[in-house]
């Protein structure tokens, strides 16, 4: 058991930032949910905090909590030990397995998307515990799994790996093919080894073994990489956080601690180049008026906002960096009947919150939070990466 | 230089390090602002204490003693510093109210008045309350604020309570930014028929928008109404913080959130950089300057072992008052342990004494001497010595 919560003074810092305790009562919230409720955990009792699959694990709570306490952790490993004596609704085994729906639904595309969109299709999906307010991300054939895998002078002294994602991969190839062109223009050599999910979904739908499962094909081929000299490189936050907080962490990976030394957050990488003088970027103009979401993974990563660095170096572009909320999606969770009703509270208080600074487009590291906040503002929401690649021109593109 | 490398990086997120940040910011600085979590600030009244025992707290601030940081910030310069905060607030859409030469009061949820000097335009109308009839009204099942506390202080008053549909601070809070809900809560309040005086709530009017709340309240029932603030979750501590940190964003500030320093990177009698913990790689975080601004015991910048007191971020030499028999007090609640007095001494431009930094400065209630609970000055030695620490580091990079 972890001793953390020990450290909790019950300040309720953590109770004034945590999303859903604002909007859905049923939540007791992070404190007592987590270090409060722990005291009185017993190993050989089984869980019965009915509640404890509320909880988005944003982890905003952690980042607030100026003891170190890490009440999202308490209650992950909660939610854990609940559903090893509670049933797992149709939906969580579903979301446990986002890469193998991603490589099937990939497949047969066409019939997917247009399927997903039919009222009898929501129907089932409702019958069956998800939630319909948003449509489902569309699937694409040309996955990042059928691009080219290597790319760059072979010969080339930096050598990156790119940890792509399941979003990217399966119904955003596009932003993935652009950042390995917009790396290889740098110079760099990139390989996109076959990989899979990275656990994040399998652990928020509480199935440990197979999120180990999933962490260990994927570590076995990074670590590979990192001994011959090759860094990671994530775009997604919520990936990124997995690679580097739970490989080591929770779910014990045995490179775990080589794999988050080694893995850099895209836009935290430039600035590296930069700083080390390997890289000169022209910037030029983005005439852009955007307000940066920041996701509440990238907040946990405790990195600072680079891309928010690069944009200030880009000349026309105006950025406002919204930190404050979370879009209520969560990955999985917001598609969960049960709690789409949270999810579209805290969709609809980030929307207000950015449209309030006027933007013309929303920018986010996460394509969860991107399609969230765009279905909810009706706003172009981008990748940064998109805005980097507009102002680099890589491929010599006209404005 | 791109990546974390700045200016001046401040350590502590906190009342004190924001506005030090602040100040450094608009001076067309690279700032950093480095925060292990959210600051005690978020539970206080979000009003400011300038000094509590006097009627001027300015001119109080003369019969300090001699040691008191307050002194190194000056009265002019805590004046100034008292309206730049006050013109930061106003920009970030939660304006503050009163007079820095003149003590006012609020309610408490016990119903007795506390002595402040700022404060937030909900609860201007608290002051001077005298014998008026004042009506509190409270939310179903909120904790820790029960109105017959109130009334049992005072003769004429009475309550009413609203059924929000949540009971928690930031639930109904988050309630009042609906337009609907505020709505239904005014034609709620118009039908009670309270006989004349003021109207107390609960501080749980709105959080973005708070002022707004507040004042479209005011106009539809046209009564004289302040919020009370509460036991933490305190939204007005709340408010104040989330400003404060928006603003440092807003004039291009960085900030590093949610993570323990790991080390401390040391050149000659300059510090160079600080690594940020992480489950990987730290993220290092250079400055030309360094800010501390950790706070004291509760926030963590000090911690006190069976030997004594450590700073823990630099490991900066401390002050503690000899003997500890002589901190010993008959009665439990006289204000002004000696512990109080511990923290760390500084020269006249904010520089650690004995420590040999050159480019280190300390402010907030880190610094020895401010008895911050003794003397009621919190938020206003947070200001003052915020921005003249800031000051003097401005002048050194």
């Amino acid at each position: 058991m972890d001793s953390d919560f020990q450290h909790c003074i019950r300040c309720t810092i953590c109770v004034e930032n945590c999303p859903v305790f604002t909007v859905n009562p049923e939540f007791p919230g992070p404190k007592q949910a987590g270090p409060d409720t722990e005291r009185f955990r017993c190993d050989d009792e089984k869980s019965i905090d009915t509640w404890i699959r509320l909880c988005s694990q944003c982890k905003r709570c952690e980042v607030s909590c100026p003891y170190g306490v890490s009440p999202a952790d308490i209650i992950l490993k909660e939610q854990l030990r609940y559903s090893e004596t509670h049933f797992r609704p149709l939906t969580a085994l579903l979301f446990a397995r986002t890469h193998a729906l991603g490589a099937v639904a990939s497949l047969v595309t066409p019939l997917v998307n247009r399927a997903a969109s039919l009222r009898l299709v929501k129907y089932i999906l409702r019958l069956f515990g998800m939630s319909t307010y948003m449509p489902l991300p569309e699937y694409r054939f040309h996955t990042l799994d059928r691009s080219r895998r290597r790319k760059g002078k072979r010969k080339s002294p930096r050598k990156v790996v790119f940890f792509y994602g399941c979003y990217l991969n399966y119904n955003r190839p596009d932003i993935g093919r652009g950042i390995r062109d917009l790396l290889v223009s740098f110079g760099l050599r990139v390989v996109m080894p076959k990989q899979v999910c990275c656990g994040l979904p399998a652990l928020g739908n509480s199935d440990f073994d197979k999120a180990r499962r999933y962490a260990l094909k994927n570590a076995a081929v990074l670590a590979d990489y990192i001994d011959e000299g090759y860094d990671v490189i994530y775009a997604c936050t919520s990936c990124g956080l997995t690679l580097t907080h739970d490989y080591p962490g929770i779910l014990n990976v045995p490179e775990g601690k080589k794999i988050a030394e080694n893995t850099y957050n895209l836009h935290e990488y430039i600035l590296k180049l930069m700083d080390e003088e390997y890289l000169k970027l022209d910037f030029k103009p983005v005439r852009r008026r955007v307000a940066y979401h920041i996701p509440c993974h990238l907040r946990a990563l405790g990195i600072g906002y680079p891309a928010a660095l690069l944009f200030e170096k880009i000349p026309g572009l105006e950025q406002t960096i919204l930190e404050d909320t979370c879009c209520g999606l969560a990955g999985s969770y917001g598609f969960k009947k049960k709690n789409s009703a949270t999810a579209m509270e805290l969709g609809k208080i980030a929307a207000a919150a950015l449209q309030a600074t006027a933007p013309n487009a929303i920018v986010a590291d996460c394509g969860a939070c991107r399609m969230q906040l765009q279905h909810f503002t009706r706003l172009p929401a981008l990748d940064p990466s998109e805005i980097l690649i507009e102002s680099l021109r890589p491929k010599g593109e006209k404005p | 230089m791109n990546s974390g490398f700045y200016d001046i990086v401040v350590i502590g997120g906190g009342f004190s390090g924001l506005m030090a940040a602040i100040t450094l910011a608009d001076e067309g600085k690279r700032v950093a602002v480095v925060s292990r979590g959210n600051p005690v600030c978020c539970l206080s009244t979000g009003c400011i204490d300038v000094l509590s025992g006097h009627e001027d707290p300015i001119r109080g601030i003369a019969a300090l003693p001699d040691e008191h940081p307050y002194h190194l910030a000056g009265e002019e310069a805590t004046v100034r510093a008292l309206g730049m905060f006050s013109d930061i607030m106003a920009g970030a859409n939660l304006p503050y109210m009163g007079d820095v030469h003149e003590n006012r009061t609020i309610f408490t949820p016990l119903g007795t008045q506390k002595t402040t000097c700022l404060v937030p335009r909900s609860m201007e109308s608290a002051h001077d309350h005298g014998d008026d009839y004042f009506h509190v009204v409270s939310f179903r099942g909120i904790k820790d604020f029960y109105p017959s506390y109130i009334m049992s202080r005072h003769a004429r008053a009475g309550s009413s309570v609203y059924d929000a549909g949540v009971s928690a601070t930031s639930a109904i809070a988050e309630r009042f930014e609906d337009k609907t809900f505020l709505r239904k809560f005014i034609s709620w309040l118009k039908g009670l028929d309270i006989p004349a005086g003021s109207i107390a709530i609960p501080a749980v009017l709105g959080t973005r928008s708070a002022p707004l709340i507040f004042d479209e309240i005011s106009r539809e029932i046209q009564r004289r109404i302040f919020e009370i603030p509460t036991l933490p979750p305190s939204m007005p501590g709340q408010r104040l913080f989330s400003r404060l940190k928006n603003t440092f964003l807003a004039r291009g500030g960085s900030l590093y959130w949610g993570r323990d320093i790991a080390s401390v990177e040391r050149l000659g009698d300059q510090i160079e950089a600080v690594t940020i913990a992480s489950a990987g790689r730290p993220s290092r975080v250079q400055g030309k300057a360094f800010i501390l601004a950790t706070g004291s015991f509760v926030s963590g910048g000090l911690y006190a072992t069976m030997d004594g007191v450590k700073e823990t971020v630099f490991g900066l030499p401390t002050y503690l008052p000899d003997g500890r028999s002589t901190w010993f007090n008959d009665s439990f609640f006289v204000p002004g342990h000696a512990i109080e007095k511990s923290g760390i001494r500084v020269d006249s431009t904010f520089r650690p004494l004995h420590a040999g930094w050159s480019n280190l400065f300390v402010c907030g209630s880190i610094l020895a001497f401010s008895e911050v609970m003794k003397y009621g000055c919190g938020h206003g030695l947070a200001i003052a010595t915020g921005v003249a620490a800031a000051t003097m580091c401005e002048r050194q990079v």
